[in-house]
């Protein structure tokens, strides 16, 4: 059972929020278990990427309530600072420092968040971009590298900070085709070291493979949820039919 | 199979159509023939100086010049040379001044216009929309008017606000300053050292950091190793006073050795900077699979660098006078640093004096015990400074707004405080987009000092001005203007790429 809650690490509770006039979230309530992974998909503009920017208060949700790793996201900056240091996230546009090398990217937050001397942040870096395949990158600055390279360093720089969950908004979807499948094949193994993950992606293949459980969204709203096999096989709703048709078809 | 070529290969076009030799003959061309325009004018403006009775001579800066200076190193200059300096130090204490207080203040305004907070932001923005739209010759009459007319009167019991530190008046504001006493070079000694020691702490301490990853914080051993010598120096600089020894020797042997001597050790050096950037040039095209093929380019460079090298070395053969003149200016530095230094010569490097008021004649006058800004220099003053920081502002604000929101987003998402996203992600990204226009607001204020004539500060051009009053000399004062600023101007610019070229971002 998806939702019975036996390890919540994330909790949310009809969250709302509203840019400006504009509602992006109408009132979601949902939970992730700790080792889960959960793809969201839906259409631009139905808010998931709003959703998973409230998990670490990149956005601000006005109604509602939001609990990461038992601690509730409140305007306490104490609590956000908290969260931060245990969520990760990925951006689409990676978002590196474009002035410091790959080495010092994934060696800043360690250094001055994690407090960690820096001989220490490097051993950590250079093993994690072991892990993400190119420990000959190091020296070089993000402008030197390919696309796939630099999501592949922000994923190590996340790492890095030893996060309990990580967050993706959609990370490949600024890459060309032959690079996503190297981030993806990041992601992936990175699932099956029961990192918690909540990525908002378009890669069915990863979601089919990978996730735990799915969530579509529309109109700020989660629309259906379920296993993969479920989801894609069987939609229940007629929302998740129609989106599926228009994203599997070609 | 052997690797035969598809192409024949190709026939070297004759000199008069081969792309690279016409470049190059262009541009010598080029030069000669603006060589050759500037002696024709120069030629033909001689003749009609000379033809009106004007003469191009230099008298005007050996002659006394019979003028008084509002203020500055010499008031009652004796040559026109004395003049000149006591109005370019003039210009350069409100250039340098005015450039550090407006990069404080525009950097400060500049994020506060940028604040979350509404009041901050709001100040900041009344502060940048005022200053930038009042004509800078304006503000600079209304802060010498609101010194002049509206400070308080000097009275002979005069002392506030601050008695004994701060002291504003119609005559001036004098606050109290350490100066430096004619023991301060020796003690200068000691600082120079201090910085070496520091600088190799700092390093040493560094690469400890990063060999062991402790934390050996650099920066406090740096600080301690320049207080350790700034300390010592303080009472032990007596037994500096021996390096003046070390100048007295120098510049006797300077003088002792005749120019020819100095003019083939030149040529030859000349003849051998020239080999050398060929000889490096070379270097640079070879690879280990041997010397890469040189291109006409290439050899045009070569030759060019040889005949500069060999036309140097012809020059200091043939001009003695060029090389006499170098030696000498050498010769006086360094008797000129000898008076610095005397062995034992004991007593404080800096004496702290306070403001404080005399009555010479009839009228009480702010005595030169502080430093004193007169209403001149503070109209001068705060006009160029707060009129450049609110240009400063905007150019910090534009640098902050250039960096992709995605990087506060990523440092937030990191962990980092606001503080720590400031100063490693924000700031070093900005500070590459503001540095070219902030050089440019650098020249600005510096250029705009030439305004302190309006409020009678003897900067460049006041004093320029009264003196070819005097003399008619208008064109070598013109002259002497010209390079002046240009060389000013061109030391700033060289600055400012040097650290803009340093703070490049490296992308492929």
């Amino acid at each position: 059972m998806e939702n019975g809650a036996a390890n919540p690490i994330i909790v949310c509770e009809n969250v709302k929020k509203w840019f400006g006039d504009f509602q992006a979230l109408r009132g979601v309530t949902t939970s992730v278990e700790e080792g889960e992974v959960v793809v969201v998909i839906g259409p631009s503009g139905s808010g998931k990427s709003t959703f998973i920017r409230c998990i670490n208060r990149l956005e601000q949700h006005q109604e509602g309530r939001i609990v990461v790793a038992g601690i509730e996201l409140t305007s306490d900056v104490r609590n956000i600072e908290r969260i931060r240091s245990e969520v990760g996230m990925v951006f689409q546009q990676f978002n590196l420092f474009p002035h410091l090398t790959v080495m010092q990217n994934i060696t800043l937050a360690q250094v001055w968040v994690r407090k960690r001397s820096r001989s220490d942040a490097e051993e950590r870096a250079m093993a994690l971009l072991e892990r993400v395949g190119i420990p000959e990158q190091a020296a070089k600055y993000p402008g030197q590298l390919s696309g796939g390279q630099q999501q592949r360093v922000a994923i190590a720089r996340s790492l890095a900070m030893d996060p309990k969950i990580m967050l993706f908004d959609e990370p490949t979807s600024a890459l060309d085709p032959e690079m996503i499948k190297e981030v993806l094949e990041v992601m992936q193994e990175l699932a099956g070291t029961g990192m918690t993950i909540v990525a908002v992606t378009h890669e069915m293949g990863f979601a089919r493979e990978v996730a735990n459980r799915i969530v579509l969204f529309d109109e700020g709203q989660i629309v259906e949820e379920g296993p993969p096999s479920e989801f894609f096989a069987n939609p229940r709703h007629p929302r998740t039919r129609m989106f599926l048709s228009q994203i599997l078809s070609h | 199979m052997a690797n035969r070529p598809i192409l024949a290969s190709p026939k070297r076009p004759p000199l008069w159509r081969n792309a690279t030799f016409l470049k190059w003959a262009a541009q010598i061309g080029v030069l000669f023939g603006v060589l050759a325009l500037g002696s024709v004018l120069v030629g033909e403006a001689m003749a009609n100086m000379r033809a009106q009775g004007l003469s191009l001579d230099w008298d005007l800066l050996t002659d006394p010049p019979g003028i008084q200076l509002g203020e500055g190193i010499f008031i009652k200059p004796s040559t026109g040379l004395e003049a000149f300096y006591t109005g370019a130090v003039n210009m350069l204490r409100v250039a340098l001044s005015g450039i550090v207080a407006a990069t404080v203040v525009g950097a400060i305004v500049g994020i506060a216009r940028l604040s979350s907070n509404w009041l901050a932001s709001r100040l900041a923005t009344v502060f940048v929309e005022s200053l930038r739209n009042i004509p800078v010759l304006v503000q600079v009459v209304f802060w010498f008017f609101l010194a002049s007319t509206l400070f308080p009167v000097l009275e002979e019991d005069s002392s506030g606000p601050i008695p004994g530190v701060l002291l504003v008046s119609r005559k001036g504001v004098s606050f109290a300053w350490p100066f430096p006493q004619e023991t301060f070079w020796q003690w200068g000694a000691f600082l120079v050292a201090g910085l070496l020691t520091a600088r190799w702490a700092y390093r040493t301490r560094m690469r400890r950091a990063e060999a062991l990853g402790e934390a050996t914080r650099p920066g406090r051993w740096a600080l301690m190793a320049f207080l350790a010598w700034a300390i010592v120096g303080w009472f032990a600089h007596p037994l500096a006073g021996a390096i003046g020894w070390l100048f007295m020797l120098l510049a006797a042997s300077v003088g002792a050795i005749p120019v020819l001597v100095y003019q083939v050790v030149l040529a030859l050096a000349s003849l051998y900077l020239g080999w050398r950037w060929i000889h490096r040039f070379l270097e640079s095209r070879r690879s280990p699979a041997g010397l890469a093929k040189l291109t006409d380019d290439d050899y045009f460079r070569m030759i060019l660098a040889g005949a500069l090298g060999a036309g140097g070395a012809a020059v200091l053969m043939l001009l003695p006078a060029a090389t006499e003149v170098g030696t000498n200016v050498i010769q006086y530095l360094l008797e000129f640093c000898d008076q610095k230094f005397e062995f034992l010569r004991s007593g404080a490097p800096l004496a702290i004096g306070s403001p404080s008021v005399e009555v010479p004649g009839r009228f009480p006058q702010i005595a030169g015990t502080g430093l004193t800004m007169t209403p001149s220099f503070f109209g001068i003053w705060m006009g160029v400074t707060l009129y450049t920081a609110s240009f400063i502002a905007e150019i910090v604000r534009g640098g902050i707004l250039s960096v992709p929101k995605g990087q506060s987003e990523a440092g937030y998402a990191l962990g980092l405080r606001r503080g720590q996203l400031l100063r490693m992600v924000i700031l070093p990204q900005a500070f590459r987009v503001i540095l070219p226009p902030l050089g440019n607001q650098y020249l600005n204020l510096s250029k705009n000092t030439s305004l302190g004539i309006a409020v009678a500060f003897p900067e460049m051009v006041q004093v320029g001005q009264t003196m070819f009053n005097q003399t008619g000399d208008t064109i070598q004062v013109i002259l002497i203007w010209m390079a002046f600023y240009l060389s000013i101007s061109l030391l700033i610019s060289v600055l400012i790429n040097y650290y803009n070229r340093r703070t490049q971002l490296v992308e492929r």
